[in-house]
């Protein structure tokens, strides 16, 4: 059976994800418990490795498109329409909705295949809610949302909203000047922060995930935009990501007989199989479920707020706070910033209920300690 | 077996709660006191020694029984 272009595209993406589902399963790569070591633990070991990570996949991509091997105006992180308050607003929800779901996008994706059904339910009711907000129902409130904040950076002149197209407006320097001086200052700084740590060069398991991790994601332009480059038969230029296509994934298994694969897709069920192989040959795999209905109702509503604030902030933690990042792109600093923010706000919320505050007090509460201040009522 | 002095159920809960939990705990416990966990998440093994690394508290003991993960703590 000879395989069609985007079929050969999807099977190069789905082994390239099955190492990636292996590494991130292998060395517990994951933002949220990176972000929660730091807030709670005081160790920003995982976070540096996540910089790795992201440092690594800058440079490659941003020498791939130096070097004209790839259009990142033709990816959807190099649009000319800014959706500011969606990439703010989304971001937050994201945010939150990791910490109250054990993880993002990609780490869910990670712990079904080890056997947890938690990720499963999860998954699920994420990938519908972004398939809604993209195309259903839940358009109507992100259109709602985004309509009137949108600014067209295409009326001031600018080719994209990539950090090359804005600064170079602004500096008369060429945008691949601009590339290679924020690939040195943006890529280098990450790179450098994550080796100041010694556990992270002298652990073996933190190398392969921010190395790995990093080339695999760099890896996914080069597949799309090189190997998939093919002027008869054209397929998107597209990075890794886990919101939208966990969306389209539950789309092509339902409509299976009559739906083509995408890139998207193949990486999904790819990191989905790489975890689920690794666990097992490693004898890991286990099934867990969820310990009571509060812990069902919370991952319900974590995957809701995954689902649509992914899509408002246009991907997660891998597709804007990688992926995105990697073509150094305006919308996903805001994004990250924000799913970060997101992030700690819901940990130390978690932390403060634990002391029978309630939800709203240890909101408040929160809030008024994130701003430097003390509680009136303690 | 340590006899310990609190005791901490963290099973079917998944990252950040069982260091949440535990951090919280122990917070309440006076030096020396000792903390017992049960936790069924696999990422517990990493999440505990790195805790306990990090803040100083003693990992007495990291063990696998049943597909559960029992640690025991000593508050620094």
């Amino acid at each position: 059976m000879e395989l069609e272009h985007i079929q050969k595209i999807a099977l190069i993406g789905f082994f390239g994800a099955t190492i990636f589902g292996a590494i991130a399963s292998r060395t517990q790569f994951c933002t949220m418990g990176a972000i929660s070591d730091w807030i709670n633990m005081g160790s920003l070991t995982r976070f540096r490795v996540w910089f790795l990570a992201m440092g690594l996949a800058l440079v490659v991509t941003q020498i791939l498109y130096l070097t004209g091997s790839i259009d990142l105006g033709e990816s959807i992180y190099h649009t000319t329409s800014f959706t500011w308050l969606g990439y703010i607003f989304g971001g937050l929800l994201f945010g939150i909705g990791m910490t109250i779901a054990s993880g993002c996008g990609q780490r869910t994706v990670v712990r079904l295949g080890g056997g947890n059904l938690k990720s499963l339910i999860v998954l699920l009711v994420m990938g519908l809610t972004a398939y809604m907000t993209l195309r259903g129902i839940l358009s109507i409130p992100r259109l709602f949302i985004n309509d009137p904040t949108t600014w067209q950076f295409s009326d001031a002149g600018l080719a994209s909203q990539g950090l090359h197209d804005i600064l170079s407006r602004f500096t008369g320097l060429s945008p691949s000047n601009i590339a290679v001086i924020l690939t040195v200052i943006i890529g280098g700084a990450a790179v450098v922060f994550a080796f100041l740590d010694r556990q992270v060069w002298s652990r073996f398991d933190n190398l392969l995930a921010g190395i790995g991790i990093g080339l695999l994601i760099a890896g996914a332009w080069y597949t799309t935009g090189v190997i998939g480059y093919d002027d008869f038969d054209p397929i998107q230029l597209e990075g890794v990501s886990f919101i939208s296509p966990v969306g389209n994934t539950i789309s092509y298994l339902m409509t299976f007989t009559g739906a083509t694969i995408n890139f998207g897709i193949a990486i999904v069920l790819g990191t989905l199989f790489g975890s689920f192989i690794y666990s097992l040959i490693t004898g890991n795999f286990r099934i867990e479920s969820f310990s009571d209905t509060s812990d069902l109702v919370n991952h319900i509503i974590g995957a809701i707020l995954m689902g649509f604030g992914g899509v408002l902030a246009l991907g997660c933690t891998i597709g804007q706070g990688i992926t995105g990042m990697s073509t150094l792109a305006l919308s996903s600093i805001f994004s990250l910033g924000s799913i970060i923010l997101g992030c700690i706000f819901t940990l130390k919320v978690q932390y403060n209920l634990l002391d029978d505050l309630g939800f709203w007090k240890a909101v408040k509460v929160t809030s008024l300690e994130m701003l430097g201040r003390k509680s009136s009522d303690e | 077996m340590t006899d310990t002095t609190q005791f901490l159920d963290a099973r079917k809960l998944n990252c950040p709660l069982p260091i949440l939990k535990a951090k919280k705990t122990i917070n309440g416990m006076k030096s020396g006191e000792t903390l017992k966990i049960l936790a069924t998440d696999p990422g517990a093994v990493r999440d505990f020694e790195a805790f306990a690394n990090q803040t100083g508290h003693k990992l007495l003991e990291s063990t696998t029984m049943d597909s559960e993960f029992h640690f025991i703590l000593q508050k620094a």
